[in-house]
């Protein structure tokens, strides 16, 4: 009997309801692409690298002292245990701030906060995994889950898409994963360089390299809102059921558990509800602009 | 005085008997917070005495308009809440939460948690009660939610503590639509004692067992069939003589139809996004968490303070900008929140029918109007239709 990371006996680490995060350690930094790096930390409370468990999809509040918080997918597998990776883009004053901190130096963490990818929807299912640039981040997690349980489903695929080939997160193990026979991997490219020989196009574009069973596939998409909603409609039109296709949607938090408000998203507040949705349940606003 | 039922017990307070209240309420240790008329409107604000509470005064209130003018000096309820609500002290603006230095690789917490004080709301009003039993569930003072209960410590804490005494409005406020809201204008539940003022004191009712032993220190006594009378008299007439009405009939149902309706850009040709609105809410529960540093003692300080949806990068996706660009889009999240989406969130209408957000909306817009309008004649309004199979690349968003 395969146990769910989600069904296991899950309870947040002490402090991490509060407002004082905990330490832990930048033990590594891994560049992905010119301004996208994986972080690896540790917690500096050893206690808490055992105890410390998530949910592929959950996220983390990433801590700087003197300069904020910002909300960090988590990126490595959930069987990884005392080293949490975070993919970060150095697009704002607190994850460049963690970059400035390098190996050694120490961040706050609060978290793991949200919902992630249902676990329990794929027995029996195919699998098609939708990722964007720094949208594979929450992913990878996914997909190390099914790798270890790779016989509760039937396909998994993975199609993902980026701007060029060395924007590509992760390229030593999307290699890997290619060369897998439980895993198909599809990936393709904005502009390639001259050594590009995969597909070029957007993600969705390699839809029809795929043969979709409508009824029998569940859909996990994560990437830039536009690709989110080509992708959603795309697998709509193809008759996936609205129940089964899931995105994972970004937000500003600044609390975790939904009551700073920043992140709401009609009723739901991302960062509680999310930031994985089932299409169904945002259907009314998923197209809509501005909500 | 014998205890029976919360809620049963009617008495005869005299007006006189106000100043000994505040005294047994300071000597208790409470900080005793009442309306006092302060800058020309009448603000909640701690009180020594009964003599500073505001009296003798009438409000005038209108859309982006408040003005007091000088009534029966013996006269003291007779107006309706000010731009402060008891939220300020509850959930203060600006709430330090902590303070920690970095040693090494840990955070050393250099400062107390804040101290909770002790309050007595003595005046405050049916909406006001109402908007506290909100704000309890926004901030879980039940403890159902675990995470956010740790989180909104000061709250629960300051709130356990509070007394309420609540004074039943006869002269409803020229924005106000409690009756509407069933909020008001007589306090029904959540008090530990309520006054109705009488001409020449207040039939006090009591709520609560922590309100039945400060009565039993009162000199009070029972009142007279004409003076039950009386107050139910006059809490009629305020009912009937609500300025304003919101029909909450399949109120939530029709906003939720509304996300492409015509009007958000009438009201947002007026709004001016300034978010007075959400300032003087009594139930708006909006925070940021921000974060500074001490340049030379190396203190590193996290400071919660209000924060409204109305500026612009209230919501934002890292590296495209902000979520809500346009007035329209953010008036229209701030009345769909308070009026439909809150119902999904917290099981209760965010909205308790005070009047605020008219009142002090520099360009006077109304919501009772606004929602009126809205959801009406709107075709092809609601859930994104599921695209058919085969269908064409123009229908795609």
């Amino acid at each position: 009997m395969i146990q769910h990371v989600a069904d296991m006996d899950y309870r947040p680490p002490p402090g991490m309801g509060g407002w004082l995060p905990v330490e832990a350690t930048i033990v590594n930094i891994q560049p992905e692409n010119f301004n996208t790096r994986t972080f690896t930390l540790r917690f500096v409370d050893e206690s808490l690298c055992e105890s410390y468990r998530f949910e592929p999809g959950q996220f983390n509040m990433l801590f700087v002292p003197g300069v904020g918080e910002a909300a960090i997918s988590i990126s490595s597998s959930p069987y990884q245990i005392g080293a949490l990776d975070h993919t970060i883009r150095m697009v704002g004053a607190v994850t460049r701030g963690i970059d400035r901190i390098g190996v050694g130096g120490i961040v706050g963490v609060r978290g793991p906060f949200g919902r992630g990818w249902p676990l329990h929807k794929l027995a029996g299912k195919d699998v098609i995994i939708v990722g964007g640039g720094i949208g594979l981040a929450p992913l990878r997690p996914l997909i190390h889950w099914l790798l270890r349980h790779r016989e509760q489903c039937r396909r998994v695929v993975l199609l993902y898409g980026c701007r060029s080939p060395e924007d590509r997160l992760y390229a030593a193990e999307l290699e890997a994963w290619s060369g897998r026979s439980d895993l198909d991997v599809l990936v393709t490219v904005d502009n390639a360089d001259e050594h590009w020989t995969g597909p070029v196009g957007v993600v969705t574009n390699l839809l029809r390299r795929i043969k979709v069973n409508a009824e029998q596939t569940v859909v996990f998409v994560c990437g830039p809102r536009v690709l989110n909603r080509a992708a959603a409609w795309n697998f709509l039109q193809l008759h996936v059921p609205p129940a089964q296709v899931y995105v994972s949607l970004e937000r500003n938090m600044n609390c975790g558990f939904g009551r700073c408000g920043h992140c709401q998203y009609g009723k739901h507040f991302v960062c509680r509800d999310g930031p994985v949705f089932c299409f169904a349940d945002i259907a009314d606003i998923f197209a809509k602009e501005e909500i | 005085m014998s205890q029976t039922s919360a809620g049963d017990q009617k008495y005869f307070l005299p007006r006189a008997g106000l100043e000994p209240l505040v005294g047994i309420l300071r000597q208790r240790g409470y900080t005793v917070l009442a309306p006092t008329r302060r800058d020309e409107i009448i603000a909640l604000a701690p009180v020594e005495s009964a003599d500073q509470i505001a009296r003798g005064v009438h409000d005038h209130q209108d859309g982006g308009r408040y003005r007091l003018t000088q009534a029966d000096p013996e006269v003291m309820f007779e107006y309706g809440p000010g731009a402060d609500s008891p939220k300020r002290y509850l959930f203060p603006p600006e709430l330090p939460l902590v303070e920690l230095r970095v040693r090494g690789n840990r955070f050393i917490p250099t400062s107390q948690p804040p101290a909770i004080a002790q309050y007595a709301f003595l005046g405050i009003r049916a909406c006001e009660l109402a908007a506290i039993k909100v704000q309890d569930r926004v901030f879980g003072l039940e403890g159902q939610d675990t995470l956010c209960a740790d989180a909104a410590e000061y709250y629960r804490r300051t709130r356990r503590r509070a007394l309420l005494i609540a004074v039943n409005c006869t002269r409803p406020g020229g924005t106000c639509f409690c009756a509407s809201m069933g909020t008001g204008p007589a306090a029904t539940e959540g008090f530990d004692l309520s006054l109705t003022e009488l001409r020449d004191g207040f039939l006090l009712t009591v709520g609560s067992q922590a309100g039945a032993a400060l009565g039993a220190e009162l000199d009070l006594r029972a009142p007279t069939s004409a003076e039950e009378g009386l107050a139910e008299m006059k809490l009629a007439a305020a009912r009937a003589h609500m300025p304003r009405h919101l029909d909450t009939r399949g109120l939530k149902e029709r906003l939720e139809q509304t996300i492409d309706d015509p009007n958000w850009e009438r009201v947002a040709a007026r709004c001016l996004s300034c978010g007075n609105c959400t300032m003087v809410c009594p139930t708006c529960f909006c925070f940021t968490v921000s974060d500074s540093s001490g340049l030379t003692d190396g203190v590193y300080g996290r400071t919660r303070r209000w924060e409204s949806c109305f500026s612009h990068q209230f919501s934002y996706v890292a590296g495209s900008g902000p979520v809500r660009s346009t007035i329209a889009a953010r008036y229209r999240h701030w009345l769909r929140h308070k009026l439909c989406t809150w119902q999904d969130q917290f099981g209760v209408s965010g909205c308790v029918g005070c009047g605020r957000c008219i009142t002090w909306c520099p360009v006077g817009i109304d919501l009772t109007e606004e929602a009126q309008r809205l959801g009406r004649h709107v075709p092809g309004a609601g859930a994104v239709p599921i695209p058919k199979a085969g269908g064409t690349k123009e229908a795609l968003p």
